[in-house]
């Protein structure tokens, strides 16, 4: 079993735990741009387990693109991250963002100006 | 939210193991987008009622009805999210964390300072189990910050 699986699961586990005590405290959200570089197809038979977890997604739409277009240029980072960017611009405070790469989130949450947590998965 | 051959995504999903048609149909109905609507009547708390008028009129919220749906899915995706999980874990239960996993999980969301403190989060774990019957990964942050206050 991969280890990482194990730790995701230990953060949705966290999320379902304070929606069941409070229902909506919590909502997990992934970029439509993280989906495709993760290969993360909803159709996909494979996708089953994790379709079920009520994880929503954040679409790379008109103005989320607007908004990733100038940390994009800003920061040099991927077209991926830019997006999550986005997301993270537009989502209610505060976040948490679960990440394998810490430095370059840390320098976007900064160059957003929120307040985010950024989690080592 | 819907597919281009028009099936929910829900629909295509086929059926995990350990997981119940009437979890499956769950499942299915809060994926499906659009639907139309239904007329209904419900017996609601007058004060809560007034309480949603005023949060109308504070422009938090555009009717009673938005509230009352905004109020019912987060139920209902909270019990879902519940009931996918141990569904996964039916299939595979070596990828189930335990408690002091989720513990330490919740302290990174939240950026709480004992999240520095895995080893400590783990004693909390095994601790508050002595003291209450199925803890919450909250009760087990609390229980670490008292150990950490204790030998401050």
């Amino acid at each position: 079993m991969h280890r990482k699986h194990r730790r995701a699961l230990a953060f949705v586990e966290a999320t379902a735990a304070r929606n069941l005590r409070r229902a909506g405290t919590v909502r997990l959200v992934v970029p439509t741009a993280v989906r495709v570089e993760a290969g993360w197809d909803r159709r996909a038979a494979g996708a089953d387990a994790i379709n079920r977890l009520r994880v929503d997604d954040a679409p790379l739409g008109s103005r989320a693109a607007d908004l990733a277009v100038p940390v994009r240029v800003d920061l040099g980072v991927s077209v991926t991250d830019a997006a999550l960017a986005a997301a993270v611009a537009t989502a209610p405070e505060p976040h948490a963002v679960i990440t394998s790469d810490a430095q370059d989130l840390r320098a976007i949450a900064d160059h957003v100006g929120t307040s985010t947590t950024v989690v080592i998965l | 939210m819907a597919v281009d051959d028009g099936l929910t995504c829900g629909a295509r999903r086929g059926t995990l193991s350990g997981m119940g048609p009437r979890l499956q149909r769950l499942l299915d109905l809060l994926d499906e987008a659009g639907g139309g609507t239904v007329g209904t009547s419900m017996r609601l708390p007058v004060h809560l009622r007034n309480a949603a008028g005023v949060a109308i009129e504070l422009g938090i919220g555009a009717s009673t009805a938005e509230f009352t749906v905004q109020g019912m899915r987060a139920v209902l995706e909270a019990f879902a999210q519940r009931a996918a999980l141990d569904a996964h874990y039916a299939a595979h239960p070596d990828t189930r964390p335990d408690l002091a996993e989720i513990a330490l999980a919740t302290a990174e969301l939240d950026d709480h300072p004992i999240a520095s403190h895995p080893q400590l989060i783990r004693r909390a774990a095994d601790g508050v189990q002595h003291i209450k019957d199925d803890p919450t990964p909250d009760d087990v942050l609390v229980y670490a910050a008292g150990l950490a206050a204790a030998a401050a």
